[in-house]
């Protein structure tokens, strides 16, 4: 008999306890912070406040400019105004989907730090544990906003004039949702790992997101841009941070286009896949190359 | 008259005690449990001007709140203290420009910029003239040995050295009093020597009154007289430092050495057998039997040597913090 | 008998000290105003050594904040491209509210540079227990804490403001219908509502600072504070509606946060006369708040250090 044994191979069962204890981490991690989670959730629907005022006022102009009273036949970018504040407030629940906070900063600090050498020597994979513990800090956030945001919801449903939209549509919706949830972990990961090869990339970071604000339709819903500009901006993936599951629920995405959109963003999705692994697997190697 | 006055002092906090795992996570949510932790149970305490005392106690026992107290960070929840007739927590700017705290494990020095451009500030804050403040600086660094190393950022500099530029930093402005807490936290031997060389060397020259809390003894038995022991939160023991050796250790530490190969098998009848290490043996023997198991040791055996030895001072301070806690 | 602990030997220095000095003299007040500047002006050194330590950083910042700006600027053309006007008759037409903008911009600059990186680091000092040390100074703790760092590149939204407020003005002066430029009056009014609009962002800022010492870390007070001050980045007008009066009335009179912008955005946005009567009711107002919130914030910050615990180590 050998003095040391090996250690049984993991397998299903270990692996989805491993799974589950990740999860579990995190989510008490989250709201132990409790004071922060629940005023920070509600405080994040000031700003709608202020966007409903603006908006308002906005389309006042405009039925004034034409010389008619204000109702919901004007239309901005093909957004009339309830239109635009259930848009701002469904773009609150995109952006619960996809916002990634501290996820490239905190690669970026790992690596910097040099205790990515961790996840060389334990036998987990760091991308697989990132996203994990992402969606459990998710999860534990969907626990303590759901309430302030279906309040807000039924405060607001009058703006919601076209209704629940259909089945099939409510199912793209949510598609749109969890694939921008996945979109933006990929795309904000693979940010993370250029600080393989740049040291500084919280920089990088910071102009991404100022971008991304803009062009995700976070600010504004896209059809406002000018036409050249926006034909541009619908090619770029940020849209589905932000703009794209609104416009599904809304509506605003003709029906025989809906499923070419989807499978565009699947696309994306894939191929930020594939580039955030390539890029840490090539990250790895020159990281061990140097020595670290 | 004291310069520093201290009586009955107390100040207690209140904690959150946090829970572990998830549901409990959640109940955390809508319910907090809090205990009290008396940091300071009633302090006294007075010292004369040009004292150099220290601050004995195991961690937690209250000695660094004190310090804290005395500088007027925290206020406390009961008793008085006066430093140089000053109520320290009223933080009247005659008061503040009169004394100075040093943290070992805390850096007030700007960390991106050369130290001597946080010099400049505190010179612009304390209101010290420019003939002076370069007068004491150019004096400071000399004894220190730092000159060349003024013009470093600080985050490039050695932890030792770094301690060497806070204390200049403290001591810009001359204070009459200093709160040193543990100031050679970390460092190394040399680097340690270096401070409480510089330590004694100014106390002496300048009559200043310090009060340092620390780790190690031999800070202590290099530089004060006197020992104050806090532990629970209370004064323990206020005296020398040879003091605590009689007042908390009824022992005596014999070392006997052996003549050619004798190794007697009785020899706990004397003592507590400490160590043994053929041919020699130390026996902790009670002080007021020294005399006697000398005597009788001397008869029975063939001793080659003998040297009676008071216990060392930390086994005897832990000793006692251990009691105490 | 041997000594119970070995005593370490220390030698003596060379050099002696001169003669212990007497007391710092003291401080006499007119001197107090001067010493006060002299920190100040030793802070502003010491952040500009430290900004240009990290130059890259420096250069970057300002790049993202000119970027921020523009993206601004951006999505208020795109608005103006589908109005005239934002709101109803209430006179902020593209011009107009581009100076309006450019006010949003004046003040937060200045806040960001002077007190934004001092209230982030005054959450972290409280955590830390840095505190102690500003504690220690015989200097005014929140003068110390306000004023320690300036972040020099916040400033480059000023420049961009001046740049934003100067193509208003001159739309304003040359464009064909009701042209006017503002009198040298109007100017020295809006520089003093600015500053008195700074002194309420900072008292604001102040207020939730002091509440770190008692919930300890606050990240979503920060949060708190964006979105407080968003409602001062708007004309006032577009609350005037049923459900927006009580917030209205809520930011302008309790957390005076829309006298902020819009009392000096107004006084330069139209020539000086003729008024509407309700504008020399709301800049007295303006006054008025500014006072109040900046001995409320001195109060609270004040007795906020009385809790402060100072962590150890």
């Amino acid at each position: 008999m050998s003095l040391a044994s090996h250690l049984p191979p993991i397998g299903i069962g270990q692996r989805l306890r491993i799974w589950s204890i990740i999860v579990r981490t995190g989510l008490s991690e989250r709201i132990a912070y409790r004071g922060d989670f629940a005023l920070g959730t509600l405080m994040r629907f000031l700003p709608i406040i202020t966007q409903i005022f603006l908006w308002g006022a906005i389309f006042n102009a405009v039925a004034s400019d034409a010389g008619a009273e204000r109702d919901d036949s004007q239309r901005i970018g093909g957004f009339n105004f309830p239109d635009m504040v259930a848009y701002f407030l469904l773009t609150m629940i995109a952006r619960a989907f996809s916002s990634m906070p501290g996820l490239a900063s905190g690669i970026a600090s790992q690596v910097r730090q040099g205790e990515i050498k961790k996840y060389l020597i334990q036998p987990i994979d760091l991308i697989g544990f990132l996203l994990l513990s992402r969606i459990s800090h998710k999860l534990a956030y969907y626990v303590v906003a759901t309430l302030p945001f279906a309040f807000v919801f039924f405060l607001c449903r009058g703006f919601f004039v076209a209704g629940f939209p259909p089945p099939h549509v409510f199912v793209a919706f949510l598609g749109s949702l969890l694939m921008g949830f996945l979109i933006g972990f990929f795309l904000e990961a693979s940010i993370g790992m250029i600080s393989f090869w740049l040291l500084e990339v919280n920089s990088l970071l910071l102009i991404f997101m100022l971008f991304s604000f803009f062009l995700s339709g976070h600010m504004f819903p896209l059809t406002l841009l000018p036409e050249s500009v926006a034909s541009v901006v619908n090619l770029l993936p940020l849209k589905y941070l932000a703009y794209f599951p609104a416009a599904v629920f809304l509506n605003k995405i003709p029906e025989d286009e809906l499923a070419t959109e989807m499978l565009i963003e699947a696309a994306w999705l894939t191929f930020f896949i594939v580039a955030c692994r390539f890029m840490y697997s090539r990250g790895i190697r020159r990281y061990s190359g140097f020595g670290g | 008259m004291a310069i520093i006055d201290v009586q009955e002092l107390t100040k207690s906090y209140r904690v959150y005690r946090k829970r572990e795992g998830l549901m409990e996570g959640v109940r955390g949510l809508f319910h907090r449990d809090y205990t009290e932790v008396e940091a300071v149970r009633g302090i006294n305490l007075r010292v004369e001007a040009g004292e150099f005392v220290a601050f004995l106690g195991p961690n937690g026992a209250g000695k660094t709140t004190t310090l804290k107290l005395l500088s007027g960070v925290i206020n406390p929840t009961g008793g008085t203290a006066t430093v140089m007739g000053f109520v320290p927590w009223q933080r009247q700017n005659e008061y503040r420009r009169r004394f100075a705290l040093v943290m070992g494990q805390k850096n007030q020095l700007w960390w991106d910029l050369p130290a001597q451009e946080s010099y400049r500030l505190h010179q612009q804050i304390y209101g010290v003239p420019a003939d002076r403040f370069q007068k004491t600086l150019d004096e400071l660094t000399d004894l220190l040995e730092v000159k060349d190393l003024l013009g470093q950022p600080v985050r490039e500099l050695s932890l030792g050295e770094r301690m060497k530029m806070e204390l200049i930093a403290a001591l810009l402005h001359s204070p009459e009093v200093l709160f040193l807490d543990e100031p050679t936290i970390g460092l190394d031997v040399i680097a340690q020597h270096n401070i409480q060389r510089f330590l004694r060397f100014y106390q002496e020259q300048r009559k200043i009154t310090i009060l340092l809390t620390s780790h190690y003894m031999k800070d202590v038995a290099a530089l004060c007289k006197r020992v104050v022991i806090v532990a629970g939160g209370l004064v323990q023991y206020d005296g020398s430092l040879a003091g605590i050796i009689d007042k908390f250790s009824g022992k005596k530490i014999v070392t006997l050495q052996f003549a050619d190969g004798d190794r007697p098998a009785d020899l706990d009848r004397l003592g507590t057998l400490l160590d043994t290490h053929w041919p020699k043996v130390k026996i902790g023997i009670t002080r007021a039997d020294v005399p006697r198991v000398l005597a009788e040791t001397l008869r029975d055996y063939a001793i080659e040597d003998v040297s009676v030895e008071d216990p060392p001072l930390e086994d005897v301070i832990a000793d006692l913090f251990h009691q105490v806690s | 008998m041997t000594e119970p602990a070995e005593p370490q030997r220390i030698t003596p220095l060379r050099e002696t000290l001169t003669e212990p000095q007497t007391e710092l003299p003291r401080v006499t007040t007119g001197g107090e105003w001067g010493r006060y500047l002299r920190v100040f002006l030793t802070f502003a050194r010491n952040s500009l050594i430290r900004d240009m330590t990290f130059r890259a950083d420096f250069i970057f910042h300002c790049i993202s904040s000119i970027a921020w700006t523009a993206m601004n600027v951006g999505f208020y053309l795109i608005i103006f491209r589908f109005t005239s006007m934002i709101g109803e008759d209430t006179g902020w037409g593209q011009d107009e509210f581009f100076l309006f903008l450019a006010t949003v911009w004046f003040i937060n600059s200045l806040v960001q540079a002077f007190f934004m990186p001092n209230a982030n680091e005054f959450s972290e000092l409280i955590r830390t227990g840095g505190l102690d040390f500003a504690l220690l100074k015989p200097i005014d703790t929140q003068f110390l804490i306000s004023f320690r760092r300036i972040e020099w590149s916040a400033l480059s939204n000023f420049a961009v403001g001046l740049l934003i407020a100067g193509i208003s003005l001159h739309s304003l002066a040359t464009r064909e219908e009701a042209a006017f430029y503002p009198s040298p009056l109007s100017l020295l009014l809006y520089g003093f509502f600015v500053a008195c609009g700074v002194a309420i962002m900072y008292s604001v800022m102040i207020c939730l600072a002091a509440t770190s010492v008692w919930l300890g870390r606050n990240q979503s007070l920060y949060d708190f504070w964006f979105y407080i001050t968003n409602f001062s980045r708007y004309p006032m007008e577009i609350y005037n509606t049923p459900l927006g009066r009580p917030l209205l009335g809520l930011f302008t009179f309790v957390v005076p946060v829309l006298v902020v912008v819009n009392v000096p955005a107004r006084i330069l946005a139209r020539p000086l006369d003729p008024r509407a009567d309700w504008e020399l009711p709301l800049a007295v107002w303006a006054c008025v708040a500014t006072f109040g919130c900046v001995m409320f914030s001195r109060w609270l910050f004040r007795h906020s250090l009385k809790s402060y615990r100072s962590a150890s180590s």
